[in-house]
């Protein structure tokens, strides 16, 4: 058995206590996003903020994988200490091994869960975002309760140079992790990445998430959008939407799962619509899809994205219509959001009070 | 001091994260321990065994490195490959195939690797001279 290795071990958890941290606060900002709570407040730009939050955020976890597997290969011989004798030493022992244990069950539930999500597979019977929300609590505590105990073992370490290979190692797979996956939200690195899973154009230059097909939308042929707010109402066929001043913007499509994709989204923007028949437009706006069931057939646009000129109810993507998979007749598209939250087959805007 | 805060935020978010979690407890428990008895029982072991032939065999740096390489790109392939229950078919998206473009990354990887030490051994033998090579 090769001798503790307290350097590598620490300087190892540095990088994986970085890699945690841009991990659990890019998830608990994503996770507000789509859940805020009232004191919360998430601005309509810059537009690629989201994007970037969400692709740092799989990102991180990736390179995770081979950091976390490093330190448990440097500190694995420390499994098979002999407990301590005397009470007091055998009591911190226990428990410091209860930590250790909490902490790498829930660093390895993170990211085996996150990474068989971003692949959309699911062989597990809990519910992906609450359970992968929880246990992020649980590996951020187990962190800092790890910390508290190792921060004097990791302060008196001296460099061990025949560690610096392995650390090394360790280094340049963590990186060919990253770049094996980037490609998911780096548009120059799409080619390039294996294992981005997100790597196919999809129709009309975009991938979907929620084919029309899944979420069993049939469009009636007498279509119209339904618009309602505080003291009035108005109807608009998909004619009068099209007569309306079009604007063209390009937004990226966004997913929690970490992959974007930029495309040029053609539509009218929320607030002229809003203006056009009267209702108000420094209001949060409840979208709502043909889409029955689901967890997002309804999103609401706060205040800042309602009034965002660049927020769109787009017709045409890439010049061309929308597709059924891109939610034909219409869908919104605003900036700074996450895909999920941008509702697709519209047919009912509703302006909050 | 720092380390007394540390405990406090620590144990305060295992708190909040046993509270959240104690409704999902019944599914979540198995994949929860999973991981550690996987990786005690089953992955160090094997690499223990790995590392031990590596050593005996003096592998260098570069070739260990670029087992890590390997057996981490296969690991973070996993999902992607074994599919036991997936989303609702999307008939839309073209996904690559992802054995085969990870197996031509990995060719690249350990043929550059092998260029590299060819290159590095015949600078350190020399070049062979004419007519005393046995074909």
């Amino acid at each position: 058995m090769r001798a503790p290795a307290p350097h590598a071990a620490s300087r190892l958890g540095l990088w994986l206590a970085v890699a945690f941290g841009v991990c659990f606060v890019t998830g608990l900002l994503s996770h507000a996003i789509q859940h805020p709570p009232a004191w919360f407040w998430w601005p309509s730009r810059p537009v690629q903020l989201y994007r970037v939050n969400q692709g740092l955020h799989v990102l991180s976890g990736v390179a995770a994988v081979p950091l976390l597997l490093a330190k448990l290969w440097t500190v694995y011989p420390r499994l098979f200490l002999r407990p301590p004798r005397a009470f007091g030493p055998l009591v911190r022992h226990a428990a410091e091994r209860v930590a250790t244990l909490v902490l790498v069950c829930s660093a390895f539930f993170e990211l085996v869960t996150g990474l068989f999500n971003v692949a959309q597979s699911y062989p597990w019977r809990f519910f992906f975002p609450a359970a992968h929300y929880a246990v992020a609590w649980l590996a951020v505590g187990a962190i800092g309760v790890h910390v508290a105990i190792k921060l004097p073992v990791a302060r008196s370490a001296r460099p061990d140079p025949e560690r610096r290979a392995f650390l090394r190692s360790a280094g340049v797979t963590a990186a060919a992790a990253l770049v094996a996956t980037a490609g998911v939200t780096v548009p120059w690195l799409r080619s390039v990445s294996p294992l981005a899973w997100r790597a196919g154009p999809g129709p009309q230059g975009v991938p979907v998430n929620r084919t029309a097909a899944a979420a069993h939308i049939t469009v009636p042929d007498d279509w119209h959008l339904d618009v309602r707010w505080a003291g009035g109402s108005a109807t608009m066929s998909l004619a009068t939407l099209h007569a309306l001043r079009q604007r063209t913007a390009r937004l990226p499509i966004a997913c929690v799962e970490g992959w974007s994709a930029d495309a040029d989204w053609t539509g009218v923007p929320l607030r002229d619509l809003l203006g056009a028949v009267g209702a108000p437009t420094d209001r949060p706006v409840r979208v709502s899809s043909l889409e029955k069931a689901g967890l997002y057939a309804s999103s609401v646009l706060p205040r800042p994205h309602a009034r965002d000129p660049l927020t769109l109810l787009a017709l045409r993507l890439n010049g061309e219509t929308l597709s059924p998979d891109h939610g034909f007749p219409c869908r919104i598209i605003a900036p700074n959001r996450p895909g999920v939250l941008q509702t697709k087959w519209v047919t009912l805007i509703e302006v909050l009070p | 001091m720092i380390r007394l805060a540390f405990l406090v935020a620590g144990v305060g978010a295992l708190g909040y994260g046993c509270w959240l979690l104690v409704p999902q407890l019944t599914t979540t428990v198995p994949w929860l321990i999973a991981g550690p008895i996987v990786h005690d029982l089953v992955v160090a072991p094997l690499l223990a065994g790995v590392g031990l032939i590596l050593t005996r065999a003096r592998v260098g740096a570069a070739v260990r490195t670029a087992l890590m390489v390997t057996a981490t790109l296969a690991l973070i392939a996993v999902p992607l490959v074994w599919r036991p229950s997936a989303a609702p078919d999307n008939p839309g998206l073209q996904n690559r195939d992802y054995p085969r473009d990870l197996a031509l990354w990995l060719t690249a990887l350990w043929a550059a690797l092998a260029v590299s030490w060819l290159l590095r051994r015949r600078r350190r033998v020399g070049p062979p001279t004419a007519g005393t090579r046995n074909e």
